[in-house]
């Protein structure tokens, strides 16, 4: 057991501040996506609903509905509508408000 | 009807398709996959002929219904009388492979197999639940999938069963000294839900069950109406500690059924991807056994080796626990080869520093040695896969099955670690042995070559069975395709349904309370790949 005490004094703290530092890699992880107002026809909306393999995408009076609750950042709607898809780089979802994760999105050309 | 002894000598396995074969007739055969038709009468001796072959493992059993609900019909019943009862048999000796029989019922009973096979108790305990058809005798079937709760509420793959499935709940006292103690769904930090009832006259553990179904998700139902590459991402997330495991079984099972395979370099990546799952998984199961020993630093020391192999998996596939890999024909992204050769020496010897460092303290392996002991007859009889059996001295692998789901462990073979004695600390160096050996595996495929590349795989009604070895064992995958290419029944096995057969088993071994979080560290499985 000392061998366990001398190693963990040697090792030192190693839980630090969140985040020391941003991680290499974060860039090139999945994020949920970010959707371009401007670029957004109901024709695009149509298809990426298709392919969400959640329930995290869905249309209703003139707005693609968009819950990051529901999203596991697969990526299929940006390759499905790259031009109106970004990701956004965001990791920090977390909320006291579940209403804050549901984003609506106005498709162009559609009444509201 | 009692379990059959496997005899001395076993077939080899075109002897025993022979012998299934003059039960019934060859359906096909291919891709190291035979399928025997099998007429109901015959069930009952075809699977005597295969379960008394050593070296021959019920690998699987699950119903399929000719027309089952839609999922658009949430709550509504097949229509046909008639379900298909598949047996999915690994042989393992001289040839490794598969061997499916399939067998119409066309009542609601059929013989108790599990009686011959033990290994078949789950299965019938779910298809009963699925299907409503149960083993003639009726045999008390347990509580699988279906949340009392919700009951006959919840959706079913076809016929609801005519009783509801028995609620396995012991009477608080069970009688003398013993009485039950109930521990879960809720447990500590971080564990899934999962309820114990330990069966305890104070300190030893007289008997053990478990209730799995809180996190039931429905995912085999959900997956049916889907395309291939729609629903493999529902697939992978069925236990998403095996999700390369799965998704690659699941991605084979199309491609079997589609009659194509993926490209080289693509089936190499699926390996590297598929080691590096292992050893992140690995590092794991060694921080959960230090957390259930107590040792706080030897802990501190695994999960940094571990959040370590992470990074090395986000650097290196863009994504931590390796989800989205795996397509239908091949892969959706190649390995950063530079970042892996960088970075996975130095994660992997991190690893190492704290194994080398634990295997020094004796106040460690003390409280693994003799501890949830399963022997090689006991694993033989309940099936079981991956560390948990190899650590008993059986080389049961599904990395050595040919075609091994694509090939890259034909072209370079693995090296299968096993241990004698059954023990925790058997399945610890069973998993030391394999993190060696995974870290050699992924540099040699590297080396052979790795690409983003996926061949199309073409619409088809067809079937297919696809397997892989994830880091707790065999996961299986079967696929039944329409014309379109939509999924009309997937069945997904991963190892934890086989392993979880034997927890209680090796938790009833002369053990006591504080030896059962060590025991489920070293099992590392998950509920979630049970109740999917």
């Amino acid at each position: 057991m000392p061998l366990w005490f001398i190693r963990g004094l040697r090792r030192g703290v190693v839980t630090t501040r969140y985040p020391a530092r941003p991680d290499a890699s974060a860039t090139a992880l999945p994020t949920p996506p970010a959707f371009r107002p401007g670029k957004l026809t109901r024709e695009l909306a149509d298809r990426m609903i298709s392919v969400c393999p959640g329930p995290a995408l869905s249309r209703a009076d003139g707005n693609l509905i968009f819950d990051a609750g529901a999203c596991t950042a697969c990526g299929r709607c940006a390759l499905a509508a790259p031009d109106a898809v970004t990701p956004t780089g965001e990791f920090e979802l977390a909320t006291t408000d579940r209403a804050a994760l549901v984003k609506m999105i106005p498709i162009l050309g559609e009444e509201r | 009807m009692t379990a059959v002894e496997p005899r001395a000598t076993g077939r080899t396995r075109d002897q025993l398709v022979s012998s299934l074969a003059g039960l019934g007739s060859l359906h096909a055969e291919r891709r190291g996959v035979v399928t025997v038709r099998i007429p109901a009468e015959a069930l009952e001796p075809a699977t005597h002929a295969a379960a008394g072959n050593p070296g021959v493992r019920l690998a699987d059993m699950f119903a399929e219904g000719s027309q089952e609900a839609s999922p658009q019909a949430a709550g509504a019943t097949a229509d046909s009388d008639a379900t298909v009862l598949r047996l999915v048999w690994a042989h393992e000796a001289d040839e490794p492979g598969y061997i499916i029989t399939e067998t119409e019922i066309e009542d609601e009973h059929y013989p108790p197999l599990s009686d011959i096979a033990p290994a078949a108790f789950v299965e019938e305990c779910e298809i009963y639940e699925q299907f409503g058809i149960r083993p003639a005798g009726g045999k008390p079937l347990n509580r699988v999938m279906l949340p009392p709760h919700n009951g006959i509420e919840l959706p079913t793959l076809g016929h609801r069963p005519g009783e509801p499935p028995a609620e396995v709940h012991a009477p608080h006292v069970v009688g003398g000294q013993a009485f039950e103690f109930p521990f879960g769904p809720v447990r500590q930090v971080g564990v899934e839900s999962l309820y114990y009832g330990l069966v305890t006259s104070g300190e030893e553990v007289v008997d053990l069950y478990l209730f799995t179904w809180h996190k039931h998700r429905g995912v085999e139902w959900r997956l049916r109406g889907k395309t291939m590459h729609e629903a493999i991402r529902l697939a992978e997330r069925t236990e998403g500690l095996s999700a390369v495991a799965t998704g690659w079984a699941f991605a084979a099972a199309a491609e079997a059924a589609a009659g194509v395979a993926p490209p080289a370099a693509a089936a190499r990546t699926r390996a590297v991807a598929l080691e590096l799952e292992r050893l992140y998984n690995h590092a794991a199961a060694t921080a959960a056994l230090c957390q259930a020993t107590g040792l706080s630093v030897g802990q501190s020391a695994a999960e940094i080796a571990l959040e370590r192999l992470l990074r090395v998996n986000a650097a290196t596939f863009g994504h931590r626990y390796l989800f989205g890999v795996i397509e239908p024909g091949g892969v959706s992204r190649a390995p950063d080869a530079e970042a892996l050769r960088r970075e996975l020496p130095g994660a992997y010897g991190e690893l190492l520093r704290a194994t080398d460092a634990l295997l020094r303290t004796n106040s460690f392996v003390d409280r693994l040695e003799a501890c949830g002991v399963l022997t090689a007859e006991q694993a033989s009889r309940l099936g079981l896969v991956g560390p948990v059996a190899r650590a008993t001295g059986l080389a049961t692998d599904a990395r050595r099955a040919p075609v091994a789901a694509g090939g890259p462990y034909t072209e370079i073979p693995v090296n299968i670690v096993t241990a004698q004695s059954g023990d925790v600390f058997a399945r610890f160096q069973v998993m030391l042995g394999e993190a060696a050996e995974s870290v050699r595996l992924v540099m040699e495929f590297l080396g052979g070559g790795t690409a983003a590349a996926c061949n199309l795989v073409p619409p088809r009604a067809s079937t297919g069975l696809g397997w892989a070895e994830s880091p707790r064992g065999e996961v299986l995958a079967w696929v039944a395709l329409d014309e379109d290419g939509r999924v009309t029944r997937a069945r997904l096995r991963p190892g934890s349904v086989r392993n979880w057969r034997g927890f209680d088993d090796a938790c009833r071994s002369q053990n006591v309370f504080t030896d059962i979080p060590i025991i489920e560290a070293s099992f590392w499985l998950t509920a979630a790949g049970m109740a999917r």
